[in-house]
């Protein structure tokens, strides 16, 4: 009896031996595979993975939903030309009124880099807070304008060019910042000079978006007119339709053309003269870079208005001159 | 020896399950540890970012995303959540209209669940205007009513003795009342926006949550850098900070207060006075139908920040335009 039990004892003990050596050869295996245990995982864990699923799940959405970047950002990817938009602003009341309604335009266009330059010895407050909160990408620049070719009080507007050195700043910075760029992208663009009380539509950026050298189209509300504009002929710009000088090399106003970054980049010398006559500013600029018959028109062929110079009138402040001269001016802390 | 074999079947009926037991916890801990990191990528991602500055995280590409996604929608998809905000826009021909109208639909385009009530001054609806609504994309009522001559600004000077812009305002009241039924639970806000002045998009913000009437300050009225309400340490309105008659029932310029919907809706009597109404006193002869000085509503920090600036466009000189017209009349600007 005792050998009998023995044998069974035995092969019971073997074979239990065998079932555990399966088992564990089995849960070994099991090892290297995505878990499934549902029976395991408390309800926070489960949730959690559920949470990550989806996490990566919007993460391939976005990837593949968006369109645009900022420059530098994703070189390989092919992006819109960038829009480089240089403004010269100054300090006066209307000025921050001025850069929030432009910024609010200026923030439905895609791949825009704006270059903001003060005519200012330095950075103000103002505007530095003010780009911050803006939502845009941009730059901020400044570059006193000389004495002499300031406007004084009482000046017509007309009298001296504005913003010339503000320009050449901003292209000076485009000019490094490109050279230190790296990648085809970012040699391609387009440089737009749009001051800060002018209108713009949105579909005028999408006009100039490809501009090979330099493109041109109608400017509303100047040059004593209803419009200025660039007549075409054959798809080429044939004359200039204005009213005020019209031998100009170029007699266009600052609104109505932009330049291709590659140009820019290629003529390093090419500004603005700040001492140029009245109205020869843009062909101060533009006498270098390029020929009549190279202009390309857009704005279907230079017959739309995208663009007008409006001007906003100076606010009268006679009551808020005398309570200064009172002693009981408005609260300077609060920023107008 | 049967100690020993004893001892023998023991470890070996042990070690396996000791075994065993250690694997299946090692496997139920892993995809806890895998998790965790995935949680901080799942918190960065959903919280609230502000519509202004970002809030820095760790992962800067899906920052950048988000930030594209929300500014390139336009205008912002609707909401279930958010009180429509009514602007009522008088405007009338003139050169500059075209622009003013364009720049303030981009202004608007960035603020959700808007609603724009354009009543222009003219005989019919002209096609500039409807185009451009179109155009926009934009949620809209296009509305016209004349102002007739003997009410209309006399020239180019602004004549205080005859409000301009009143009649359409008031028909834009007017249909509100006719499409909105005061038993409708709707919500929605009242704002006079003026075409050529300047708007922050956190003017519109500040104005959502109007119970009644709210005010803020103003820049570039009354002569002054800007006017504003009084506002004391309880945050109640006590009076106005202003040079032109201080004394005025409501002295506020137009762009300076909104009105709940539902009150407009309850005083359907109330309008804009269109005769014998002193220059400045436009304002008041709505608002003292409307509400008391007490129940209004201070906005923008108690009434210490401008977020709205009455900018006025020069009228553009057209001298080389000449009798007949130099440029092309069929040339829209």
């Amino acid at each position: 009896m005792a050998a009998r039990m023995k044998l069974k004892l035995k092969t019971v003990f073997v074979l239990y031996f065998m079932v555990s050596l399966m088992g564990l050869v089995y849960a070994l295996m099991q090892l290297g595979q995505r878990c499934d245990c549902t029976e395991h995982d408390l309800p926070k864990e489960r949730t959690i993975s559920r949470l990550r699923g989806e996490l990566h799940r919007l993460q391939e959405q976005m990837r593949k939903s968006e369109a645009t970047k900022q420059p530098q950002k994703q070189p390989a990817k092919p992006s819109l030309p960038t829009i480089f938009v240089i403004t010269p602003t100054y300090a006066r009341l209307v000025q921050k009124a001025e850069l929030t309604r432009l910024s609010q335009t200026l923030l439905h266009v895609p791949q825009l880099h704006w270059i903001l330059v003060e005519d200012s010895p330095h950075k103000t407050p103002l505007v530095t807070d003010f780009l911050a909160k803006s939502g845009l990408s941009y730059t901020h620049l400044h570059t006193p304008t000389p004495k002499d070719r300031k406007l004084q009080e009482g000046d017509p507007s007309w009298l001296k060019p504005r913003g010339a050195e503000q320009r050449n700043e901003g292209l000076r910075w485009l000019r490094e910042d490109r050279r230190a760029q790296q990648g085809a992208d970012s040699q391609q663009g387009v440089v737009y000079f749009a001051d800060d009380d002018n209108t713009y539509s949105l579909q005028l950026f999408e006009e100039m978006r490809n501009t090979q050298r330099v493109s041109v189209w109608p400017v509303g509300l100047v040059g004593g007119m209803r419009y200025e504009r660039p007549v075409v002929e054959g798809g080429k710009v044939v004359r200039f339709h204005t009213g005020w000088r019209p031998s100009r090399p170029f007699p266009l106003d600052m609104a109505g053309f932009a330049v291709s970054l590659r140009l820019v980049l290629d003529n390093q010398d090419a500004c603005f003269d700040g001492d140029a006559p009245m109205g020869f500013l843009e062909s101060s600029f533009l006498q270098g870079l390029v020929t009549m018959d190279e202009l390309e028109p857009k704005a279907d062929n230079c017959s739309k208005v995208l663009v007008w110079h409006t001007r906003t009138e100076k606010p009268k402040m006679k009551r808020e001159e005398a309570l200064q001269a009172q002693g009981l001016g408005s609260d300077t802390a609060v920023e107008v | 020896m049967p100690k020993r074999r004893d001892i023998l079947a023991i470890v070996l009926i042990v070690l396996p399950w000791t075994l065993l037991i250690t694997v299946w916890h090692q496997s139920a801990i892993t995809p806890l540890l895998a998790t965790r990191k995935g949680e901080k990528l799942y918190t960065d991602l959903l919280c609230k970012r502000p519509a202004g500055p970002l809030v820095e995280t760790s992962n800067r590409d899906i920052v950048e995303v988000v930030r594209t996604e929300y500014v390139y929608s336009r205008p912002p998809p609707w909401s279930d959540v958010l009180p429509t905000i009514h602007v009522i826009t008088p405007t009338y021909s003139r050169p500059v209209q075209k622009a003013e109208l364009t720049r303030l639909a981009n202004t608007f385009l960035h603020v959700p669940n808007l609603h724009w009530i354009l009543v222009e001054d003219s005989q019919r609806r002209t096609s500039l205007v409807s185009h451009l609504l179109q155009d926009t994309g934009l949620n809209y009522t296009h509305l016209n009513v004349e102002t007739p001559r003997n009410y209309k600004v006399r020239g180019d000077t602004r004549d205080p003795r005859i409000p301009r812009g009143t009649m359409q305002r008031n028909l834009a009241l007017r249909w509100l009342r006719e499409t909105f039924s005061v038993n409708n639970s709707q919500p929605g806000i009242v704002y006079f926006a003026d075409d050529d002045n300047t708007y922050s998009l956190e003017l519109f913000e500040e104005m959502r949550s109007t119970r009644k009437v709210s005010v803020w300050p103003v820049a570039f009225v009354g002569g002054l850098r800007y006017e504003s309400p009084k506002v004391n340490t309880q945050g109640k309105v006590y009076g106005w900070k202003t040079v032109f008659d201080p004394h005025r029932p409501f002295a506020i310029d137009m762009a300076g207060f909104a009105v709940n919907l539902r009150l407009i809706l309850y005083k359907p009597q109330a309008y804009f006075k269109l005769r014998g109404v002193k220059g400045g006193y436009q304002e008041s002869s709505l608002l003292k139908e409307l509400v008391t000085l007490n129940d209004l509503e201070p906005k923008a920090a108690n009434c210490t920040k401008i977020l709205v600036w009455h900018t006025r466009t020069e009228k553009p000189v057209l001298v080389n335009e000449g009798k007949k017209g130099f440029t092309d009349s069929n040339v829209e600007i």
